[in-house]
């Protein structure tokens, strides 16, 4: 193994690969919050969320291919279609399982891997799909430092569309009832809180962050059927090291973990991308066992 | 590779089959297809099962040099004769823990791939970009056999060979792998005159959609004849244009060879589309087992064995630096590798070859908005 001195690269260079790191930390941002709203309100642990997340990045590709839709607002209706579907699946899958046991839970999620990569297999084939984006060339220069618009597009949309559910979640009803159910679900029934909807409402505003960043990551690198399990299983450890439930954690777990990632590949080399990260949740669990944020309700 | 090899088999048997002088008659092929699904465990048991419940007398085939390295021992515990058409690595043929006498390599391996790219490099692009200095070379190459195979074999011909080429970074990527832009970034500090890719379809085409898009990295990018696969060229689009590609068959090129365009006409007539290069080795592979069980004159598999050992016949899809198709010590072929261009058209990408001389077609250009790299 080489061990590379990060020392070595230009500073301009390394700047760049910071942004980079942050431009792959607000992909896991929205990934992780998504997950993290699922398990904060309704205790499930959704394994399926890197396969909505993909479905999302496929949904943007369609939208952005069928009608000519910039894919940066072709976003937002992926949002909505992915979202719809999320409550679908709540209803016909979950609601049926939840309260019974958590393995049932968990076997329903991982079958649930397997019928959305199939059918997105199915829809459109396992060739890798990249979403164009019209800035693709378009290079901005800050000084010594230049890097592609759709970076900074990137970081916008994230703190965007992280801005809008910060609002819903804290200043709106819906955020209060969320909040309520996942305090004390039978405490917020009985103040009159429809858990059911509550749920509904979770389960597809959680896929519809996914959705997000799915179609950011099909901008950005490209996408398969099959390349959202990695992604789920860092959304996990994101969440475990931000500190279940917590939705802070899920924003900073998310930055830091895109910014290690990309450290690893700097100093370690591209295999240790995936590696490291869970290193670090190993870490930070024997140092700090209920997350950098504490366990919260959302 | 099964297409190429349905194909090889209905033309043979439709000619009336493979003379076998035990039997004084011609016996038809009866192709049994196994699907190893990639993997080396399930490589093992599709491997077993055709040696030992459908009796195979040869196999041929074989993905990826990791499944072939686990699949290739029921076949060397059996003692039946494997035609290995799709690994890339020297191991298969050259194992220490195994006797591979019943190995035969007819596929170019990562040696091949790498002596053809710094020749072209060398004898090409550094007369260009760098005429008094080294030429500055960055690898990014995936970490599995192959890669590191890519990697190490060129720097084994850039100092067997003497050549004025330096390696100024190598990065690595993981299998599956759709992020390079850090790797990218880490060569583009490093200044390369061009960058050498050895991967698959998918990831050389990210990579350089990556590099030229995101990175700034406007530098010569060289893909591997793995890519030599339709989807990559639309995959990769404009991006592509004036980007490098190191082949052995070039079924998009303009006609370098007869055999080939009739193999490519043929070919889609069967299957409506356009061939890749998997199935080039496959088909040829077919053609030359026919011929050395006509040369053996028997169905017993040590005999099979040293027919193959010995063939020797003129070459087919995959050219000969000798024109002809012969197994050397190491049981591995000596084919012609060749590098070809990438020109985009306004919609497609269309490959010319540029390097050796004597199948050039058009001369080398640098891309547009080419960088070069240097101290």
């Amino acid at each position: 193994m080489v061990i590379r001195l990060a020392l070595a690269i230009s500073f301009p260079i390394l700047i760049q690969i910071v942004i980079w790191g942050l431009i792959v930390g607000c992909i896991y941002v929205l990934l992780a919050s998504g997950l993290n709203l699922i398990f904060g309100v309704m205790k499930v642990v959704n394994f399926a969320h890197g396969e909505f997340m993909i479905l999302g990045g496929y949904v943007s590709y369609w939208l952005s291919i069928l009608t000519g839709l910039n894919p940066y607002f072709s976003i937002f209706l992926s949002m909505v279609v992915v979202g719809v579907i999320g409550v679908i699946t709540e209803r016909v899958c979950f609601h049926q399982v939840l309260g019974t046991s958590k393995l049932n839970e968990l076997i329903l999620s991982l079958g649930l891997i397997y019928v959305l990569q199939n059918a997105m297999s199915i829809l459109w084939t396992d060739y890798p799909v990249l979403i164009d984006s019209p800035f693709k060339n378009m290079i901005i220069s800050f000084g010594i430092v230049s890097m592609g618009l759709d970076w900074l597009i990137v970081i916008g949309i994230t703190v965007l569309i992280m801005v809008g559910f910060y609002i819903l979640i804290r200043r709106t009803k819906i955020g209060r009832a969320m909040r309520a159910a996942s305090q004390n679900r039978v405490a917020a029934m009985l103040m009159g809180i429809n858990v059911e909807h509550i749920n509904m409402l979770t389960f597809g505003l959680g896929t519809a962050l996914a959705a997000t960043a799915g179609t950011l990551l099909a901008i950005t690198t490209s996408i398969t059927p099959y390349a959202g399990e990695i992604p789920a299983l860092k959304a996990f450890t994101i969440i475990i090291l931000g500190g279940l439930g917590s939705p802070v954690g899920a924003v900073v777990g998310g930055l830091v973990y895109g910014l290690v990632e990309s450290g690893a590949v700097t100093v370690l080399g591209g295999t240790w991308r995936d590696a490291v990260g869970f290193i670090i949740l190993i870490l930070a669990l024997i140092i700090r066992p209920t997350g950098l944020f504490g366990e919260k309700e959302i | 590779m099964e297409r190429a090899a349905i194909l090889a088999v209905e033309e043979i048997n439709e000619a009336g089959g493979v003379y076998v002088r035990e039997y004084n008659t011609k016996l038809k092929i009866e192709l049994v297809v196994g699907d190893d699904k990639t993997s080396p465990t399930d490589g093992v048991t599709v491997v077993t099962k055709l040696i030992t419940e459908d009796n195979v007398d040869v196999l041929v085939g074989g993905f990826s040099s990791a499944v072939t390295l686990a699949s290739q021992v029921p076949a060397i515990d059996h003692n039946v004769p494997f035609v290995i058409t799709g690994a890339s690595s020297s191991l298969v043929t050259r194992r220490t823990d195994k006797n591979t006498s019943y190995m035969f390599h007819y596929c170019t391996i990562t040696d091949d791939y790498s002596e053809t790219i710094v020749r072209f490099l060398n004898h090409t692009v550094k007369p260009i970009v760098a005429p008094d200095r080294n030429l500055s070379l960055a690898i990014l190459y995936q970490n599995t056999a192959y890669g590191q195979g890519c990697y190490q074999s060129t720097i084994n011909f850039i100092n067997a060979l003497g050549l004025n080429i330096t390696i100024v970074d190598f990065e690595t990527f993981g299998m599956g792998d759709t992020d390079f832009h850090t790797q990218l970034l880490k060569i583009k500090d490093a200044k390369p005159d061009a960058v050498y890719h050895a991967g698959f379809t998918k990831d050389t085409a990210d990579a350089i959609k990556q590099g030229l898009a995101d990175v700034g990295l406007n530098t010569l990018y060289i893909a591997v004849e793995c890519c030599e696969e339709p989807q990559f060229y639309e995959f990769l689009g404009s991006f592509g244009d004036h980007q490098i590609i190191e082949s052995k068959f070039g079924p998009l090129a303009e006609s370098y060879s007869e055999i080939v365009d009739e193999y490519k006409t043929k070919y889609i007539e069967r299957w409506g589309v356009i061939p890749g290069m998997m199935g080039a080795d496959t088909y040829d592979a077919i053609y030359l087992i026919a011929r050395a069980i006509e040369n053996a004159g028997t169905l017993d598999k040590a005999k099979i064995r040293d027919a193959i050992e010995n063939i020797e016949m003129p070459q087919m899809l995959i050219m000969m630096k000798d024109g002809i198709i012969r197994f050397d010590e190491n049981h591995e072929i000596d084919p012609l590798c060749f590098i070809e261009q990438l020109i985009w058209n306004g919609t497609t990408l269309k490959p010319y070859i540029v390097y050796p001389d004597e199948l050039k077609q058009r001369d080398f250009e640098l891309p547009p908005g080419y960088v070069p790299g240097g101290p």
